[in-house]
C-alpha cells in the first residue's frame, strides 16, 4: 500500500487509476488529513513548476556554432576525400608495379649469361596504338566533365560558408 | 528573433546544409541544456563545456536522429550521458557522494547574498539551493519533469532506465527536494533569531 503522500502525488500527477482517482478525490473531500496534506503538495508542486532556468553565458551560441564550423574547416582532406578513392589510386599503382615486375622478369633470358655473351634485351609494349584518337578525345571530355563538377562543388561551399558568416555576424551585431 | 519553425522543420534545413537552422536550434534549447549541464556540473564554467559539448555531438549525429521520440528527448539523452561521461573522466563521483557531505559543501559556499538580508531572498533561491543539494539523478528527474515537458516514459528513455523506475525515483526526488527546502528555510529562520 502507498503513503499518502505518494497517492497524493500519483494523484497531482495524473498517474493513478480511474479507481484510486475517485476513491482519493472522496478521501480529498471527506478527510481532514488528506486535505491538508494535499493543499500542501498542490503548493510545492506549483514551486517545482516555476523553478527558475539557469542562463547560459551571452556567447554560448556563437561559440557553439564557432566550434562546428572550425570542424567543418579542419575536416576537408580526412572527410570530404574518399578513402575508397585513395585506396582505388594506391591499387592501381601496385597492380602497374607489380604487371611490370612481372613482365620484365618474364622477358628475362636466364640462360643468356651461361651458353655466350649476349646482351639482354627487353620487349617494351607499343602502347601507341591503344591511344587511338576517340579514345584520348573521350578520355579529355571525361576530365572536362569531373574538372566542372568539382568547381560547381567548391563554389557551392563557400556560397554557403559567406552566408552563414554573415547571419553570424548580423546575430552578433543585435 | 526566434525561429517559429518546428525543430524536424529546423533539423531538415540543417540537414540539408543550412548551418543557421541549427543556430535556431540552439537558441531554442541552450537554457534547458545547461540548466541539465548544471545538474552534473555544479559550476558553470564545467556546465557550459557539457552543454557546448552536447550540440556539437548532436549536430555531428544529427543524421541519425530517428524522429521516433521528440528531438528534446534525443537531445537531453546526449546531455544525460555526455554529462555522465564527463564526471566520470573528471574522476568527479557522483553517485557516491555523501547527501550530508553536499549538504555541507553547498552550506559552506559562500551565497553572494548579504545574511542579514535574510528577507531579499525569494523562494526561488531558496527553492535552487534545495536542488543544488540533490544528488544529480534526482535534480535531473525534477528538472526533467517540471521543465522539460518530458512524460514519465520520456524521462526514462533519456536516462535509459524502465518508466516505472523514474516515477519511484521522481517521488523519491521530490521528498529529498521537500526536506531539503524545509531544512534550508528552517536554518534560514535559525539565523535570523
Amino acid at each position: 500500500m502507498n503513503s499518502i503522500e505518494e497517492q497524493l502525488w500519483n494523484y497531482i500527477d495524473g498517474t493513478s487509476s480511474p479507481e484510486e482517482q475517485k476513491a482519493i478525490t472522496l478521501l480529498i473531500e471527506q478527510d481532514d488529513i488528506y486535505r491538508k496534506k494535499y493543499n500542501e503538495l498542490l503548493l510545492l508542486n506549483a514551486e517545482f513548476a516555476n523553478m527558475e532556468l539557469d542562463e547560459p553565458p551571452m556567447a554560448f551560441k556563437y561559440n557553439v556554432m564557432e566550434a562546428i564550423r572550425n570542424e567543418h574547416a579542419q575536416a576537408p582532406l580526412k572527410a570530404k576525400i574518399d578513402q575508397r578513392i585513395i585506396r582505388g589510386i594506391g591499387l592501381f599503382f601496385v597492380l602497374m608495379i607489380s604487371t611490370i615486375m612481372i613482365y620484365a622478369l618474364a622477358c628475362v633470358h636466364w640462360s643468356a649469361g651461361l651458353s655466350g655473351g649476349t646482351t639482354l634485351h627487353f620487349a617494351i609494349p607499343q602502347i601507341a596504338q591503344y591511344l587511338t584518337s576517340p579514345l584520348m578525345q573521350g578520355f579529355l571530355f571525361f576530365d572536362v566533365i569531373l574538372a566542372l563538377y568539382t568547381f560547381d562543388t567548391y563554389l557551392r561551399k563557400k556560397n554557403r560558408t559567406k552566408t552563414y558568416t554573415s547571419v553570424q555576424s548580423g546575430g552578433q551585431q543585435k | 528573433m526566434q525561429s517559429k519553425l518546428s525543430d524536424t522543420d529546423l533539423i531538415e534545413q540543417t540537414l540539408a546544409g543550412d548551418q543557421s537552422a541549427y543556430a535556431d536550434l540552439v537558441k531554442r534549447h541552450q537554457r534547458f541544456v545547461f540548466t541539465l549541464a548544471m545538474r552534473f556540473a555544479k559550476s558553470r564554467e564545467d556546465a557550459e563545456e557539457i552543454a557546448q559539448d552536447c550540440f556539437i555531438k548532436a549536430y555531428r549525429s544529427l543524421g541519425t536522429f530517428q524522429r521516433q521520440s521528440k528531438f528534446t528527448t534525443w537531445l537531453y539523452s546526449i546531455v544525460y550521458t555526455t554529462a555522465m561521461t564527463t564526471l566520470r573522466k573528471k574522476r568527479i563521483a557522483t553517485d557516491s557522494i555523501d547527501d550530508e557531505e553536499t549538504f555541507i559543501q553547498v552550506e559552506n559556499k559562500p551565497s553572494g547574498y548579504d545574511e542579514n538580508n535574510v528577507e531579499n531572498k525569494s523562494r526561488s533561491f531558496y527553492l535552487s539551493q534545495a536542488i543544488d543539494q540533490l544528488l544529480p539523478d534526482d535534480a535531473t528527474i525534477i528538472t526533467l519533469f517540471y521543465k522539460g515537458e518530458q512524460s514519465l516514459e520520456e524521462i526514462a528513455q533519456t536516462m535509459g532506465i524502465e518508466a516505472n523506475t523514474v516515477k519511484v525515483k521522481l517521488f523519491r526526488a521530490r521528498q529529498r527536494l521537500k526536506d531539503k527546502l524545509e531544512r534550508n528555510l528552517k536554518h534560514e529562520a535559525k539565523e535570523l533569531i
